[in-house]
């Protein structure tokens, strides 16, 4: 497969964010004329649309970009340190661990917590700490004197996976119809409690998260030899194994507590841009973090659009467009091998 | 000098090394040799710090291993380890590339230095090619021209080591020949080499110095005339041979 120039792939992505971020702006159950974006920031005009585009559409626009850009960048990372292209940010139990930390705070908040204004934030804390608490389960599992292995990571990540599934289905089975509906609409992934605080939340982690993660790109290509070739070009495999697995867990726990599961994101983006520019994580970490934005963006502006006023989650989106989508690449790939 | 002392390796309660004495001078081409399960790979992890001795210490050029920075230990101590894992579809440029990773040479010398690593091992023409769809022995010459372009340059300071596992294992005739003569120009140019090869007449030809280890001891170590006789190849390997001398280098012959 000819490989795409890294800079030129970087330059159309950005393009792409651009103008899906115009586009996530514009569109929606009210659909906004373009002038209307000039005045966005000015405080005397407040009409209708103004206030739209101020309180409800840049919140969802950004929460969805940042949360895209997060979640692919991480999955770049998981891929590289498990040398396998099919590695996902949830391999580490962080995903799963969030459902647990959410449903478990629906489930005792219960009712109490319901439009009262603390549930969001609540839930949202709760899934963070059950992401955090799960990779920090998966992490010492995995680790030894010898220092991680990163194949019992990626066993023991199945079993809390499983554990942490068990247990959130044991939450539904006892919860009542109204925590039942939210404990699955908060599985399936979703962007609709976008707002300020939230966009700050995510901005707070995944901004750093972007300025760091691209300075490890040549060590993490060295990991892609092996283990111990890494370590004799002179990489600190195991502080390096310690830190990205951190700041995964960070990413991508901040991340799945402000929008739920969203799913494929991180598998697919930085499958894709391989594909495309090739496995130097120097660019695949940017590339991937950029295209992510700008997929989640379009796939979250569609689940606002297509059945408006009603909204589809934004994970079920991700997924049903992801996965004929990579199914078509997977078969491309394979007639050019036999072609 | 890469010197190890009295190293002893044991895990459970299996003693895999006992008491090895070595010394891998720089210049020179050592050669490890032995059954297998004799330890040679657990040597060769111990005497790159890839894993710690139970006891005894490794010297490497005056200072304990232990106490090496990675980084600057890597701009003079490269290693191939046997097979890789790699399965991503890096060009053959950008894996030797990774070999230039301890150093802040700049693009353009490093580049240079690719090219001239990649022509060494007389793989010019994989250049572009990925190396997910080459054959056994590219990928073995590319990882080859990769540990080569880590100490290519002369002007460090400290001595050079390159430490090879069975770098010929996947090569045919003409490609076994390439890898132990630029073995020996490396040497030529003051590097260290220490490698594990199976094949006794490839090593007799090409190194100063054997190794044999047996059961995790050092059963024989010298010259190779000194080293490989009847009763050492019967007693180590088990196998009844005849030493007579090359033809053309006269370099011992073992032929069974």
């Amino acid at each position: 497969m000819r490989r795409q120039s890294p800079f030129q792939f970087i330059l159309i992505a950005s393009l792409i964010l651009v103008l899906a971020l115009f586009l996530g702006l514009l569109s929606g159950a009210v659909d906004i004329h373009p002038s209307k974006l000039l005045g966005l920031f000015s405080l005397s005009n407040m009409d209708m649309d103004h206030r739209i585009l101020q309180t409800i559409r840049l919140p969802r626009v950004l929460l969805a970009a940042l949360a895209g850009a997060c979640l692919a960048s991480c999955g770049a990372i998981m891929q590289g340190l498990f040398r396998n292209p099919l590695a996902d940010p949830s391999l580490i139990g962080v995903s799963s661990g969030a459902s647990v930390g959410a449903s478990c705070v629906i489930f005792f908040g219960g009712a109490s917590l319901v439009g009262s204004g603390v549930g969001l934030p609540a839930i949202t804390i709760g899934a963070f700490v059950g992401g955090l608490v799960a990779t920090s389960v998966v992490y010492r599992l995995a680790t030894s004197s010898t220092g991680t292995s990163v194949s019992t990571m990626l066993l023991a990540g199945i079993a809390i996976t499983a554990l942490a599934g068990a247990t959130t289905s044991l939450f539904s089975f006892f919860a009542d119809n109204e925590m039942l509906r939210r404990i699955s609409l908060w599985q399936m992934g979703n962007l609709d409690g976008a707002d300020w605080s939230r966009v700050a939340t995510l901005a707070l982690v995944v901004v750093p998260l972007m300025l760091v993660l691209p300075r490890e790109g040549q060590a993490l290509n060295a990991m892609l030899l092996g283990e111990s070739e890494a370590r004799h070009l002179g990489v600190a495999v195991e502080r390096l194994k310690r830190r990205l697995i951190l700041l995964t867990a960070l990413g991508v726990g901040v991340a799945v507590a402000v929008s739920g599961v969203v799913a494929f994101v991180g598998l697919i983006v930085p499958h894709l841009v391989r594909l495309l520019i090739g496995p130097d994580h120097r660019y695949l970490i940017p590339g991937s973090a950029i295209l992510g934005a700008a997929l989640l963006l379009l796939a979250d502006t569609a689940a606002r659009t297509l059945m408006s006023p009603a909204e589809l989650p934004t994970g079920v989106l991700t997924a049903l467009l992801g996965a004929p989508f990579f199914v078509g690449l997977l078969l491309q790939q394979r007639q050019k091998r036999v072609g | 000098m890469l010197e190890a002392r009295q190293l002893s390796l044991s895990i459970s309660e299996f003693a895999l090394l006992q008491n090895i004495d070595l010394q891998i001078n720089p210049g020179k081409v050592t050669a490890i040799l032995g059954p297998n399960g004799a330890g040679k790979t657990s040597l060769l992890r111990l005497l790159t710090g890839e894993s710690l001795p139970s006891s005894g210490e490794v010297i490497f050029n005056g200072v304990p291993l232990s106490q090496w920075q990675p980084k600057q230990r890597a701009k003079i101590l490269s290693v191939l380890p046997q097979g890789s894992q790699l399965n991503f579809p890096f060009t053959a440029r950008e894996v030797v590339m990774m070999g230039r990773i301890p150093h802040a040479t700049g693009l353009v010398k490093d580049a240079d230095i690719v090219d001239a690593a990649l022509n060494a091992v007389g793989g010019s023409y994989l250049d572009k090619r990925f190396y997910t769809q080459m054959s056994g022995g590219e990928k073995q010459r590319v990882q080859l021209a990769r540990v080569l372009a880590q100490i290519w340059e002369t002007d460090v300071s400290g001595d050079r080591f390159l430490i090879l596992d069975e770098p010929t294992s996947a090569f045919d005739l003409a490609h076994q020949q390439l890898t132990l003569k630029i073995v020996r120009d490396f040497a030529c140019q003051g590097v260290g080499v220490l490698m594990v090869i199976h094949d006794l007449n490839l090593a007799a030809g090409c190194a100063d110095q054997l190794v044999v280890l047996n059961c995790g001891q050092i059963a024989a170590q010298g010259t190779p005339e000194a080293v490989l006789t009847t009763t050492m190849i019967q007693e180590v390997f088990n196998v009844d041979a005849s030493i007579g001398v090359h033809p053309k280098t006269g370099s011992p012959l073992v032929i069974v």
